[in-house]
């Protein structure tokens, strides 16, 4: 008995010494996901109740889903999303990816240029979109100035032209983004193995082939990685409209953030926002699952080699 | 036996309980919880004036202001109410009393408003709004017009016309004269949803009152379908034309200086523009205030107005308060200091406005009311959340403001999305 007391000692005893490490990581793991869980089951629940001002019992079925699906707002903020999601993607990833290049060439300065570039993601957005939303408008911002050194003809009203306001939203989202490809996107060139740079120099590779053959290729999954948090950035994207166009001109900019926030508080319609927002959260799975698979075969190749 | 008794004792209990609050009074001191979004500028000024009134009653005034939009005072009064902790009165207007007064117990305001005499002295639609399911639980506290003309005098100057427009072709062969004048744009304006909504709710209840209270308080079908929807949207396509393009979503104050400049002629705006023009430093001789246009001749009067709902407590300070509170906000005195200060009028009919303190738009305005109410043309205003609740409002707002920003949606297919927006709300 007192030798399997001894065993056991150690085991308790290295248990208590990680204590610490253990509740650093499982209690706010477990908080946050008991908070992120209880609150979505609450929200798909409050989605199939005929809930208003309040959550109110009572069972509607898909009643709440064909309405939020039959409303133009929503059409047109889907369709937004689309538009808006991939465009700015694509762009904050292709400006990150030049600006980390430009930096890349031990240029002097780069530490300034390097906090220059990340400063916009310092900004919140409300006031992006706020100084941008001055910036745009063609009575005050770069029209004018344009306008008042003698090009008179000179037209740039996309903030309120119904069919291009979404890119003034997109300009403001990579002014602010770009800097965050940048940094991860440098970060990886910099740890390209300079061996295998220099191999390719002897075999006389010019800087474009250098580029294109040996170390884009090796950027891989820092280019999903951005693409994946520039994505549920997308979808999520509220304050940055709100503050720009308000969701106008009209409602030709709305996002589907912005159509749950208006159901759920400026209508008093909580069963129909809440619809809204599993929506929403239905679009954010159709990116991550296949993000999460796609890590998941990864790490088994890596396993398997 | 026991049963009975204690049943007395119960009722006896609740018969305490409900006696009226002036024997109790003497007893607490009385105290109120308020939560209101209003915290600066004039509407700051105004409540704190309203709570230092109270305080000289022998009064607790705790108010908690919630800055920002009428959406985040909501959203804190949803939150006390489900913690079951509501204020014991809080600002709230239009159908959403009605709507939140199903959510949660309201304080019957019968007897107070009865001894008061108040009913005779509010407009009959006014009254039906703080009265849902016919007890006063609410109270009104100031009036604006929404459809009030605003004329720009330089703009006048510049148009030689001296003329104030009073029906829709008036204001149209004004403005069209103001443009030939070399006036930039001849209607000022912001790009707000509700802006956008003040002009189609001007244009409809101009055109026609009875169109107006038909399609948009009672959403009646045909209404909704009929010839003056239309001609409204027709109208507001004008008006449109005449705007400048450039606002975006600004505030209209953001051109209040074209606008007295004369760069800008006319404006459609609520009364509160006065207030928010004389803030900004200009004159009353730079701008003259009339009734919005009508094509009857007769003024229209759009009613926004700013009211508190009282929540049921059960604490008897709580309950005095409320009880005071009521009796200053149906004060004639209370009603003119609060009206004097944001630029608004009283809710009573009966208060003179002749002495010093009003404006002369004070002065209009307040006549417009009774001669609208004479002729039934008193009606509530949608741009402001009184003729629907939120949710149908915003609904029609929607198709309002991409009609006013996209020429190319016709005044036809604006009526027939109008309908199917109504159709889809419920």
């Amino acid at each position: 008995m007192s030798e399997a007391a001894a065993a056991r000692r150690p085991k308790v005893f290295g248990l208590a010494r990680r204590l610490p490490e253990h509740l650093t990581i499982w209690v706010p793991l477990l908080l946050a996901a008991g908070h992120i869980v209880s609150f979505s089951l609450w929200t798909l629940w409050v989605s199939f109740t005929p809930s208003t001002l309040l959550p109110e019992f009572g069972w509607v079925g898909l009643h709440n889903y064909t309405a939020v699906l039959a409303t133009r707002n929503w059409r047109i903020a889907f369709d937004n999303l689309l538009l808006f999601g991939s465009a700015f993607v694509v762009l904050s990833l292709l400006t990150g990816l030049g600006l980390a290049i430009l930096l890349d060439q031990r240029i002097r300065g780069e530490n300034v240029l390097r906090s220059i570039f990340l400063y916009p993601m310092a900004v919140s957005f409300v006031v992006t979109g706020t100084v941008w939303s001055w910036l745009l408008n063609p009575g005050v911002g770069v029209q004018k100035f344009v306008n008042d050194f003698g090009w008179m003809s000179f037209r740039f009203d996309w903030l309120i032209n119904r069919d291009m306001a979404i890119w003034t939203i997109v300009m403001a989202a990579v002014w602010q983004s770009a800097g965050f490809g940048m940094a991860l996107f440098l970060a990886g060139l910099r740890s390209v193995d300079t061996d295998l740079i220099k191999a390719a120099q002897i075999d006389g590779a010019g800087p474009v082939r250098l580029y294109r053959r040996v170390i884009l290729p090796t950027l891989w999954p820092i280019t999903v990685t951005v693409v994946v948090i520039q994505l549920q950035f997308a979808i999520t994207t509220f304050d940055l409209v709100r503050a720009l166009t308000g969701g106008g001109p009209g409602i030709a900019t709305l996002l589907p953030a912005l159509v749950v926030y208006d159901f759920m508080f400026q209508r008093g319609l909580l069963g129909r926002g809440a619809a809204a927002a599993v929506l929403m959260l239905l679009t954010l799975l159709a990116v991550l699952l296949p993000y999460a698979a796609w890590r998941h075969v990864q790490a088994r190749k890596t396993a398997r080699a | 036996m026991t049963n009975l008794r204690r049943r007395t004792v119960l009722a006896g209990t609740a018969g305490l309980l409900a006696v009226p609050h002036q024997s109790r009074a003497q007893a607490v001191k009385p105290r109120l919880t308020v939560i209101s979004q209003w915290t600066s500028g004039s509407d700051g000024a105004a409540i704190t004036a309203l709570g230092k009134k109270f305080e000289e009653k022998g009064g607790i005034w705790q108010h908690s202001p919630v800055p920002g939009f009428t959406t985040e005072m909501m959203n804190k009064l949803r939150a006390q109410i489900m913690a079951g902790d509501p204020p014991a009165c809080s600002q709230l207007k239009g159908p959403e009393i009605a709507a939140w007064s199903k959510i949660a117990a309201t304080t019957d305001l019968d007897a107070i408003v009865a001894a008061a005499g108040y009913e005779k002295v509010v407009a009959p639609d006014l009254a039906r709004l703080h009265k849902p399911g016919g007890h006063w639980i609410s109270l009104p506290l100031q009036i604006y017009s929404t459809n009030m003309l605003f004329l720009s005098k330089r703009a006048m100057d510049k148009a030689k016309a001296d003329q104030i427009p009073v029906t829709w072709a008036d204001f149209n062969a004004l403005a069209a004269k103001m443009k030939a004048a070399g006036v930039t744009y001849p209607i000022a304006n912001g790009g707000t949803r509700p802006d956008d909504g003040q002009k189609f709710e001007a244009s409809l209840a101009g055109i026609s009152p009875a169109a107006y209270r038909a399609a948009i308080m009672n959403l009646d079908e045909t209404a909704l379908k009929g010839p003056e929807v239309k001609a409204a949207f027709v109208q507001v396509r004008k008006i449109a034309d005449w705007m400048d393009p450039n606002t975006a979503a600004q505030h209209f104050s953001t051109n209040l200086k074209r606008f007295v400049a004369g760069d800008m002629g006319m404006m459609i705006q609520g009364g509160w523009a006065q207030g928010v023009l004389l803030n900004a430093g200009y004159k009353l001789d730079d701008f003259i205030i009339a009734p919005g246009p009508t094509d009857n001749g007769k003024p229209v009067f759009l009613l926004n107005a700013d009211a508190f709902i009282f929540w049921q407590r059960k604490e008897a300070d709580l309950q005095a308060g409320q009880a005071l509170m009521a009796q200053l906000v149906m004060d004639p005195a209370i009603q003119t200091m609060y009206s004097q200060i944001t630029g608004s009028i009283p809710v009573r009919t009966d208060v003179d406005l002749s002495g010093a303190g009003w404006s002369d738009g004070q002065r209009r305005t307040a006549a417009a009311l009774k001669e609208a109410v004479a002729s039934n043309q008193a009606v509530l205003s949608l741009a402001h959340n009184m003729a629907q609740q939120n949710g149908v409002t915003a609904a029609m707002i929607d198709v309002i403001t991409e009609y006013v920003k996209d020429r190319t949606i016709t005044p036809d297919d604006a009526a027939s999305r109008l309908n199917e927006a109504v159709e889809g709300s419920h």
